[in-house]
């Protein structure tokens, strides 16, 4: 960072971050310094080099199944192994060394790569078919594998990253280098809200299960990146208060509020006469955005008017607020009053130690809420047009990372392949798609890389990936980026 | 929650042979596919596969074509090969020959490569353009949009394809939507393929103008005052595809009601009547 006197560090990035072009026209000549040190840090403000063109064309390419995507953020990336690609040759396999033939020269993490052995850790869990197609379900997921025949499943997925931040990065926004827009954000985006009272993407991160391997979650997974700061995802709170601030103080009423909202909307109007800079805009609908939050927001976070059955197939856990089962039936009541995106995360599936004992508590408290979030939606038809989606950000390695005992291993982190699935909204349930080898190292058959995951996601949502990009350094950037990648028909219905 | 399912057979069209030639059928997807790299602007391998002279003419280390011989063709092999092979054409990525394709140009071969004369190809898939959803929104676009505004709902396109209909939203503000409005949606009634109407103040007279609403595909009912009486006017509506009743009155008598609807294949009662019988 270059040395300016007198400011502190944190303002002065700050100061910069917000520079844009218009500031600097509008003071004259005496900025040129500052914009050229704009330009040199780099991570100015994007607008700088971005188009500022008005509203995109915010209908789909063709008509569109899906209206709505709940994802389910399994981070710290759960083992294939144990939940959905089961690998029955494994059993008599147990404690052998990994083939090298299969490893094919792959290098590992540091976590395990001073490992003296790669001995093979079979399954605890066992696995039983399930449901009319017949899908493979690991014990542990005995609430999802009654809606197994709602399931597409996906067994080879494969990534480039093999770090949590990276990879998690990688799938929530394409790109496994910080800056770029999200998955929500670009839907945002590319069609708009179908809820105006509400925000258009909407994040919530869940209490942690275990408190060992802990992914450190951070706005830059829900980032707008290059696109206007109003697509970035609004991040509910757990607690009373999901959005903090929203509450009036006491003595204020709706209209002084509304009064002293039009009164700062109308200075920031002028301002942004004189510069003309869009994030002044952005920052007038954020006022307006947070005044209706004002009253959408306790109607969305009341629960008294939930049927009993609602906790019969969440559990009663959704009444803790926080909880991933909360989550699930938030999200619910979020897609019913249209907001397009809702992102739970749910963390500490990094069992790099004491697999079988930690997968247990973890798939224990996504299992029951995931299955009924499906019911629940389907009964209330909107499993049509909702899309859902569960998986983490990488696969595990077959071998045993430290102690290997039949009830007792690690695994390490594995891009190759890795398994999710989806369902709703025109995905074809009930299939599975891809195949991995024996010792789920490498894909044999239908490989998809998150590029296909991505354009097949917006593909649903009547999107053609390669047509929904904006002008940024030059590159009509996209989700998909550069590389080959495409919807994938198969697992449409 | 229930549904009635209606199946709608869809004949399957079973691969036909058909007579095929060299013209209509291999140089289009040769031109398609692989002219950008050997055509007249680039020659890779000094190979041009951009007329019939010229890929019997073959490439710069021989022929690339053994007529009657797919197998000993390293045309043939070039497409045929795993994608991921060096040797795949085309290469670079680019989208590869469809699996018709490919089979066509195998059968081409196989009949000598004929340059003029037929050959048994598999029918190219009958394309069957989509009945239009809707007249053409865009010359009543905005007149859709500035009535949307002063009722206080929206109006929106539901994709480019001008003729895919406009979906009429309420969610910003569902108690604004009662039966009075609904009605006055009649100049642009023919446009509207999708109602989202959940949670609205509407009841059994606003369903009367619902029901004129004649190229509508989706209705979303959910939690708002209709019962089985107003849902019976909704016959009208031939091309109803679902409806959705959650937690309303509408009981059994509703949903036979609905019966007469030809196209109605999808309806949602959870929390209504209905749901106690399964
Ligand atoms: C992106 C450019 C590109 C495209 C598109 C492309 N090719 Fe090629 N092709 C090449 C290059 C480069 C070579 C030479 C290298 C090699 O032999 O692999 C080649 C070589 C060949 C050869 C071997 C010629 C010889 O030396 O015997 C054949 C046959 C061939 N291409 C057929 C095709 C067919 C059929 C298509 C369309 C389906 C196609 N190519 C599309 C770039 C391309």
């Amino acid at each position: 960072m270059l040395d300016l006197p007198q400011v502190p560090a944190a303002l002065k990035r700050e100061w910069l971050e917000l520079e844009t072009r218009r500031h600097f026209l509008g003071r004259g000549s005496k900025a040129l310094g500052w914009a050229g040190l704009a330009t040199i840090l780099g991570r100015s403000a994007p607008h700088l080099l971005a188009s500022t063109a008005a509203l995109p064309d915010q209908r789909p390419h063709f008509a569109p199944k899906a209206k709505r995507c709940i994802y389910l953020f399994m981070a710290g990336a759960p083992s294939q192994f144990e939940t959905w690609d089961y690998k029955p040759k494994l059993a008599a396999m147990f404690d052998k060394d990994l083939p090298e033939s299969v490893r094919g020269g792959q290098v590992l993490t540091g976590m395990t790569a001073s490992q003296a052995r790669l001995p093979v850790a079979p399954s605890f869990y066992k696995f039983a078919q399930m449901g009319k197609a017949g899908h493979w379900v690991s014990e542990l997921f005995p609430h999802t594998g009654k809606v197994a025949d709602d399931l597409c499943v996906i067994k080879s997925l494969h990534t480039e990253a093999i770090n949590h931040e990276p990879a998690i990065l990688s799938m929530t926004t394409g790109n496994m280098f910080p800056g770029k827009p999200s998955l929500g954000a670009w839907l945002a985006y590319g069609l708009g809200a179908i809820n105006e009272e509400l925000p258009t993407f909407v994040v919530m991160t869940s209490k942690m299960p275990v408190r060992t391997n802990v992914q450190a979650l951070s706005n830059r997974l829900w980032s707008s990146g290059f696109l206007p700061p109003e697509y970035a995802a609004v991040s509910l709170r757990a607690g009373n208060e999901p959005v903090l601030y929203l509450q009036d103080p006491k003595g204020v009423n709706r209209d002084v509020r509304r009064a002293m909202i039009d009164g700062v909307n109308d200075l920031n109007r002028q301002l942004f006469e004189r510069v003309g800079d869009p994030e002044i805009n952005t920052r007038i609908a954020q006022y307006e955005m947070a005044f209706r939050m004002q009253t959408s927001v306790p109607d969305l976070t009341d629960f008294s008017d939930e049927p009993a059955s609602t906790w019969e197939l969440y559990g009663e856990k959704a009444k803790e607020p926080g909880t991933y089962a909360y989550n699930c039936l938030m999200a619910r009541r979020l897609a019913e009053r249209g907001v397009r995106f809702t992102q739970v995360f749910l963390r500490t599936w990094d069992q790099h130690t004491v697999l079988p004992e930690r997968i247990k508590v973890m798939a224990g408290e996504s299992d029951q809420p995931t299955a009924g979030l499906l019911t629940d939606l389907k009964r209330r038809g909107m499993l049509d047009d909702t899309l859902v989606i569960w998986g983490g950000e990488f696969g595990r390695t077959v071998y045993s990372q430290g102690t290997l005992r039949p009830d007792n291993y690690g695994r390490d982190h594995h891009p190759r392949c890795f398994s999710m699935w989806m369902a709703g909204a025109g995905t074809k349930p009930g299939i599975s798609y891809g195949e991995t080898d024996d010792f789920s190292y490498n894909i044999v058959k239908d490989p998809v890389h998150i590029r296909d995951f991505h354009a097949t996601v917006l593909h649903q949502f009547g999107i053609d990936h390669n047509r929904l990009s904006v002008k940024f350094q030059g590159l009509d950037a996209k989700l998909t980026g550069v590389l080959p990648s495409r919807v994938i028909p198969e697992l449409l219905a | 929650m229930r549904r009635i399912a209606i199946f709608l057979f869809l004949a399957a069209l079973p691969l036909r042979a058909a007579p095929a030639t060299f013209a209509t059928r291999v140089a289009p997807a040769l031109e398609k596919h692989c002219a950008v790299c050997h055509g007249a602007e680039k020659q890779k391998a000094k190979l041009r596969l951009d007329s019939y002279a010229a890929i019997v003419a073959g490439a710069d280390s021989g022929p690339v074509l053994k007529a009657g011989d797919p197998k000993e063709s390293e045309l043939h092999r070039r497409i045929t090969l795993p994608p991921h092979d060096d040797d795949f054409m085309p290469s670079d990525g680019k989208p590869p020959l469809s699996a018709l394709d490919v089979k066509v140009i195998e059968r081409w071969i196989a009949a000598g490569a004929p340059e003029s004369a037929e050959f048994d190809a598999p029918a190219a898939p009958v394309v069957r353009v989509a009945e239009p959803a809707a007249p053409d929104y865009l010359p009543r676009l905005d007149q859709a949009r500035k009535l949307a505004t002063t009722l206080g709902v929206r109006l929106v396109p539901r994709s480019r394809v001008t003729t895919d209909g406009l979906v009429l939203r309420t969610a910003s503000a569902p108690r604004q939507c009662d039966d009075a409005l609904l009605a006055k949606l009649a100049p642009v009634a023919d446009l509207i393929v999708e109602a989202e109407l959940s949670r609205t103040r509407v009841t059994d007279a606003g369903l009367r103008a619902v029901a004129t609403w004649s190229n509508l595909q989706r209705l979303d009912l959910a939690r708002t005052g209709v019962t089985s009486a107003g849902v019976a006017a909704l016959a009208p509506l031939a091309k109803l595809e679902s409806i959705n009743l959650t937690g309303t009155k509408v009981d059994e008598r509703g949903v036979s009601a609905l019966k007469a609807n030809p196209r109605l294949t999808r309806i949602w009662t959870f929390g209504t009547p209905v749901a106690s019988s399964p």
